[in-house]
């Protein structure tokens, strides 16, 4: 009974999770996309000066959080593939094919997926405020307004009640603002960092709009 | 003329000592055997028309194509080895098809036109059997509406792709080309240039133009790649009738 070994069990863990949250909400002419700047794994906060939003245009931007090395990975690919794009078809990529073209890369690695939650937002091509989410493998979607990541669960019901007016009776839909916005994502996220330990630090507010890309920046609570 | 081009012409990666490919070349003097193919671009759409040639009256004339869609917004005229504008005409359409499933929007004309003039100088003498051996003897009009409106394109053996207003290719282009020029302004309705198009290639057509023997498309801004019934046809040539 010398040979006798006890079972081992061989894992392979090749994904991190390293949290983040990202949200989206678009309006008539303009979108609004922020990310907290939280970047951690498990109780280490590894930076709180983080921010996990991408300017890949003049007026697109995308939201990617999950696994950070995945995220910085699929950022080189879609910036690489915008280069070639430019070069060839001499003109910018439009938000939608962007947003197709994003889907097609994520689902190339369909059985060894980037483990990235995404949200692109920006101005589609006739220059009204778009907002596309993604799962990991490519299914996507055109919305008004959403949230990703890892306090996903508790922004989306928020913004269901105050931008989607969802399940109430006798109330009038009134068309968005900016500031309204701006004014929403603030406090929901706020809410979400009382309560997910993977969301804090502070905000990165991208407002996209004709003009480009203005940014804003808001503190959280940072425990 | 040939004691000069005997030593380098028969190799197509052999630059001549005054710097020619001689087999480029030829391969662009093919074209100017096939039939005569024209195209006009006008700010309501791209016409295009082909002469047809009817060798015996057994002939299907249904079966002769030169005019051939590539995507629902681009067509394609072609004149010299029509078997060498397949390949092309193939790539181009896979081509389109892979933009729109990778961008979810259509392609460019410009887009199509420069993956087409890639083919066109991938030939050599390796033994590879996937490659051409020899350029390709074919010239293109490429024609569609995109984003910036209608555009027409010509292609030829070397690469080379331009954009037109209205461009002739084919045996008969020296004239339809300098007819082109005569008749061709900006604000071109697209019914006149049915016309013109037909008109010229009257002109430089050896037989008696009939129905049979011209094959005519057009794309519309707002329509898609459409060929003209021989019915539609004779409704332009009794218009034209003089």
């Amino acid at each position: 009974m010398e040979d006798y070994r006890a079972p081992v069990e061989v894992q392979w863990s090749p994904y991190s999770w390293n949290g983040g949250t990202v949200l989206a909400v678009s309006g008539e002419d303009f979108s609004v996309i922020a990310s907290d700047t939280r970047l951690s794994e498990g109780f280490q906060i590894y930076s709180r000066d983080f921010p996990k939003t991408y300017q890949l245009g003049d007026n697109v931007v995308l939201g990617s959080c999950g696994f950070q090395g995945d995220v910085t990975t699929l950022n080189k690919v879609i910036e690489a593939q915008l280069k070639i794009y430019d070069h060839i078809y001499q003109k910018k990529m439009s938000c939608e094919s962007l947003a197709q073209l994003l889907s097609t890369i994520l689902y190339t690695r369909r059985f060894f997926p980037y483990y990235t939650y995404n949200i692109l937002a920006g101005l589609d091509s006739k220059g009204k405020g778009c907002v596309f989410s993604f799962d990991p493998i490519g299914s996507y979607e055109r919305e008004v307004y959403r949230a990703g990541g890892s306090a996903s669960s508790m922004l989306q019901p928020l913004l269901d009640n105050q931008i989607g007016l969802l399940n109430q009776t006798g109330v009038e839909k009134k068309p968005l603002s900016v500031e309204k916005a701006v004014q929403l994502v603030t406090d929901v996220f706020t809410s979400a960092a009382e309560r997910d330990i993977y969301t804090g630090d502070g905000i990165r507010i991208n407002i996209i709009s004709a003009d480009g890309v203005d940014i804003k920046e808001v503190p959280l609570r940072r425990d | 003329m040939f004691l000069t081009r005997s030593e380098y012409d028969r190799g197509v990666n052999t630059f001549s000592p005054e710097g020619r490919i001689f087999q480029v070349e030829y391969a662009i003097e093919a074209i100017k055997l096939g039939s005569t193919a024209v195209g006009i671009r006008t700010s309501e759409g791209v016409v295009m028309a082909v002469e047809k040639r009817i060798t015996s009256p057994l002939m299907e004339p249904s079966s002769v194509e030169k005019i051939l869609e590539i995507d629902s917004h681009i067509g394609c005229a072609m004149s010299g080895l029509i078997a060498d504008s397949r390949t092309m005409v193939d790539k181009a359409r896979v081509e389109a098809q892979n933009y729109w499933f990778i961008y979810n929007e259509p392609i460019a004309i410009q887009g199509v036109t420069q993956a087409v003039s890639n083919l066109a100088l991938q030939f050599g003498e390796d033994d590879d059997e996937k490659e051409m051996s020899r350029p390709f003897g074919t010239a293109l009009l490429i024609g569609g509406v995109d984003e910036n409106g209608p555009q027409l394109y010509h292609l030829d053996p070397s690469g080379t792709y331009t954009q037109y207003d209205a461009k002739a290719i084919g045996s008969g282009y020296e004239g339809a080309q300098a007819a082109l020029q005569e008749v061709y302004n900006k604000s071109m309705t697209l019914l006149e240039a049915e016309e013109k198009l037909l008109q010229i290639l009257r002109q430089v057509m050896e037989e008696k133009l009939t129905s049979t023997n011209v094959e005519m498309t057009a794309v519309r801004v707002g329509g898609k790649f459409q060929r003209y019934s021989k019915e539609e046809l004779e409704v332009i040539l009794a218009r034209i009738k003089t």
